[in-house]
């Protein structure tokens, strides 16, 4: 086994984002360490570096002493550094061994390969028969494979990017189990890439906290509990922009709001994907008019479903979604939109506009019979439309008729956003609402829900941003695993207590 | 605005006055496409006439009988645009289901029982009168809508590809209709009537066609009007009406569709069902117009018109009013190289010379297209 591996001053930087900015990172043998931020906090980028996928703008890397460079995958493979990803890269036709031999350079020699597969899974104890078809096995087993894949070439060092998103409960103990058991009886290194707190303080001996591209902390994991990993987490850079929100907008008047109607409210909801997943569990929740709800969570925790829900993207599998108190059918193409929902979407290629056709088009995507009669397009009403809403929304592009294409990413979430507030909803959807966009655009962005709530409309505000959702929530509710779990008023909202509940740990 | 306010205040990033970033459609784009269609029909052209002169054959016959049999020649054009019929309505039946994002390939059989359904009602119900001629082309439509509508069922309630499903469905059309022409309950016509031994429907009597009309010599049946009012009329619905663009924005973005409305299975299903309506409508004018067969179905009636069509819809890069020209193209090639035969040049190799043209229309759409799904890619690229 080789020694320690030593990070110092790692940077890397995307135009003018830094995804890491002067990292210290240190992996001693026979140790966990856990590496803890929220999204965007450069945990990845910094992983990607260590493997070899990501070339670093400046600072070193060392093995034992010994300074290297990782160029690329196979230099990292070579210095013994192996990672298991978040998301698997399995062939699911195949058979477990098969998969295991893919990437392989030279002759296959499928007895071999089984042979080492029955070996580490004895030795692990990771239960693998090498034979099973992958698409056949449940996550937690093809993670395992995965683990196993990782194990096969006898890495010095291992890092684990968010092992547990897509286990259960038993299986993530299970994991944790074989890790202590690779590390401890084989003075392996090992990182552990997570958001979560209970995982870390379960699993690690240190850990290393980012922020922003920095490391902010590094402690000893028994020398720390839940509360204080937290404040770290979400730290300082909430408060700031907090303060700063105070001093520039005036308070809304809240006081109507309590007794405003309640224009939307989900039932109990759950979704099942069709592998039999929980993507939202019996989740509940209400907005009134004129309120800025904001759902808090770190990504993947059920966000994605909610809003697809709210898209007639996605059918319930229990439950009940009322707006302006009917309930309306979840799946059902366009009902939503129907019964008054807007959505910004998550990504907009995806769900909220149509690349090839024209502004125009796009602006009246959602309801087209209103510029028609008996079924034809009347050209002029929709041109005129189209005009009076580039305007309003200072949407720059060449004329109604321009591509969709033709705008840059800022302009056509603004036509999004345009449609969406034409359509007079009584709710709106804003799910990651300013990611990507430049400052000018994000404060634009946040200025248009304030005044979408000023006018009546209830705001669901979907974001993985927590200063977001504290510069516009009224109402904040914590998402996590599918399920809310957490409520608190803007005027109570406790940072740690918010940390605590991103972090899966009900508080 | 307020945000302006705000944004001045903290972080000093105006968001106003970003420089539109749009590309206008330019002249020059216009002259490239064109430019770009000189280049490949020259480019096989030159092939052609090069593969004809070593092989021992006349390339100035065999272009000048490709002009003689398509437009040249007395009354050929009408022959070519009683050709041309069909294959524009395959086509505009194509474009439609292209635009719902679906692949629809199957045409040839779904024409392929719109004729026999034409037949049956035409030969069949014993009516009589110029209106029959209506019916006929009616039961056309429906029969290949049906034929269609078998791989909507199967897209939209068991998720078998549509691609899949309409090509495989060509083969069973051509036995269901083979089985017809072999029994007399159903199409065969009685042993006394027919003029040979082969299996073949009864002649659609007299006041059951198509009208021809004769222009400057060339007689052609009056489903040509017909034919090119429905392509004017596809290519407005497409643009100017809620239900075209809702297809539109099916078959460029689903999801978005379903968020705005648009049901999946209910306009894709009505798409195909349209789209396989028009292939069927294709086999009744075929039947009805006199062209084909002699107002008669016979064994391969369809004559790969229904392949042929598709191709017309590939190179009018799906607009409806550019399949008019295409299809008399194409149209062009097929009647013209019935009289390349009699230059003496072989088969084989005025095959591949007609081959050769098809894939020079064929090029530069591609190109096009592909240009064009880059640049998209890039646009959504740019945003991150």
């Amino acid at each position: 086994m080789s020694g320690t591996v030593r990070l110092e001053g790692v940077s890397k930087h995307y135009g003018r984002v830094r995804a890491c900015d002067a990292v210290d990172l240190t992996l001693e043998p026979g140790r966990i360490h856990g590496v803890l931020g929220e999204n965007g906090a450069g945990k990845s980028t910094l992983m990607k570096i260590l493997i070899g996928l990501v070339v670093p703008d400046a600072g070193t890397i060392s093995i034992g002493g010994e300074r290297v460079a990782l160029r690329d995958p196979l230099d990292a493979a070579r210095h013994g550094i192996g990672m298991v990803h978040q998301h698997f890269s399995l062939v699911e036709p195949l058979r477990v061994w098969e998969n295991v031999a893919l990437g392989e350079a030279g002759a296959l020699r499928p007895a071999a390969v089984r042979a080492r597969i029955a070996e580490l899974s004895e030795r692990y104890g990771l239960d693998v028969d090498p034979d099973a078809v992958v698409g056949d096995l449940p996550v937690g087993m093809r993670q395992r494979v995965e683990i196993i894949k990782c194990l096969r070439r006898d890495p010095s060092i291992l890092i684990f990017d968010e092992p547990t998103s897509v286990l259960t409960p038993a299986e993530s103990s299970l994991l944790f189990d074989t890790l202590r058991h690779v590390v401890v009886s084989e003075g392996r290194a090992v990182a552990l890439v997570s958001h979560k707190l209970d995982e870390i303080l379960q699993a690690t001996d240190e850990v290393t906290i980012m922020r922003q591209g920095r490391v902010v902390d590094h402690v000893t994991t028994a020398d720390v509990d839940a509360a204080t990993l937290a404040a770290s987490m979400v730290g300082r850079a909430v408060s700031l922009r907090g303060d700063r929100i105070a001093g520039a907008v005036p308070e809304a008047a809240a006081t109507d709001v309590e007794t405003a109607a309640e224009v939307l409210r989900l039932d109990d909801v759950t979704v099942r994907s069709r592998d039999g997943r929980i993507l939202l569990d019996e989740l509940s929740l209400s907005v009134r008019a004129g309120e800025i709800v904001g759902v808090a969570g770190v990504e993947g925790n059920g966000q994605r479903p909610l809003a697809d829900v709210l898209s007639s993207l996605l059918p319930l599998s229990e439950g009940r979604v009322f707006v302006g108190g009917e309930q309306v059918a979840t799946g059902k193409a366009g009902a939503m939109a129907r019964a008054g929902v807007g959505v910004i979407p998550e990504d907009r290629h995806d769900s909220g506009v149509v690349l090839e056709m024209t502004i125009a088009e796009n602006l009246w995507l959602v309801n087209p019979s209103a510029i028609a009669r008996a079924g034809v397009l009347d050209e002029g009403r929709m041109r005129a439309g189209a005009e009076r809403l580039i305007d309003e929304f200072e949407i720059s592009c060449a004329g109604p008729d321009a591509p969709m294409y033709s705008l840059s990413g800022g302009n056509q979430q603004r036509v999004v956003l345009a449609r969406e507030l034409s359509n007079e909803p009584q709710v709106l959807i804003a799910a990651q609402p300013t990611r990507g966009l430049d400052v000018g655009a994000i404060e634009y962005m946040s200025d248009r829900l304030r005044k979408a709530a000023a006018d009546g409309v209830g705001v669901l505000l979907i974001s993985s941003e927590l200063e977001e959702i504290l510069d516009l929530a009224d109402r904040i509710l914590v998402i996590s695993d599918g399920r809310i779990i957490g409520e608190m008023d803007r005027h109570e909202a406790d940072l740690g207590r918010i940390g605590l509940l991103m972090g899966g740990q009900a508080a | 605005m307020s945000a302006e306010s705000i944004t001045t205040g903290t972080a000093g990033a105006p968001t106003a006055a970003r420089p539109p970033r749009v590309r206008r459609p330019e002249y020059g784009q216009l002259a490239g496409v064109v430019g770009l269609y000189v280049a490949c029909i020259g480019a096989a052209l030159a092939l052609s006439a090069l593969l004809v002169e070593v092989t021992g054959g006349s390339s100035v016959d065999v272009f000048s009988a490709l002009l003689n049999g398509s437009i040249r020649g007395d009354g050929r054009i009408g022959a070519t645009l009683g050709v041309a019929v069909p294959l524009l309505l395959v086509a505009l039946g194509t474009i439609l289901s292209n635009r719902a994002g679906l692949v629809n390939i199957g045409q040839e059989g779904q024409l392929y029982i719109g004729a026999a359904c034409a037949a049956y009602a035409g030969t069949k119900l014993g009516m009589h009168g110029p209106h029959v001629v209506v019916l006929v082309l009616l039961a056309g439509i429906v029969g290949g809508a049906l034929w269609a509508g078998i791989a909507g069922l199967l897209k939209y309630r068991r998720n078998v590809p549509e691609v899949l499903s309409t090509l495989l469905l060509v083969t069973i059309a051509s036995q269901l209709v083979g089985y017809g022409l072999k029994n007399q309950w159903l199409l065969l016509a009685p042993a006394e009537g027919r003029s040979n031994r082969q299996q073949v429907s009864r002649q659609l009597s007299a006041d059951t066609r198509l009208p021809r009309v004769t222009w400057f010599g060339n007689q052609f049946p009056i489903s040509v009007f017909l034919a090119i009012a429905l392509a004017l009329l596809v290519g407005a619905v497409m643009v100017r009406t809620v239900w075209g663009m809702r297809l539109r924005m099916l078959g460029h973005n689903r999801r978005t569709a379903q968020r705005a409305g648009v049901a999946a299975s209910r306009y894709g299903g009505a798409a195909l069902l349209v789209s396989g309506g028009f292939a069927g409508l294709a086999g009744g004018a075929m039947l009805a117009g006199g062209d084909f067969g002699n107002y008669t179905l016979v064994p391969g009636f369809a004559s790969q018109i229904g392949w042929t069509g598709l191709l017309v819809a590939l190179v009018s890069r799906q607009r409806a009013a550019l399949a008019i020209a295409m299809a008399f193209v194409f149209a062009c090639l097929r009647t013209g190289s019935s009289f390349v035969a009699s230059t003496g040049v072989e088969r084989r190799i005025t095959d591949v010379v007609q081959g050769l043209l098809v894939l020079a229309l064929l090029v530069p759409p591609a190109l096009l297209f592909l240009r064009q799904r880059r640049r998209a890619q890039n646009a959504a690229g740019d945003r991150t």
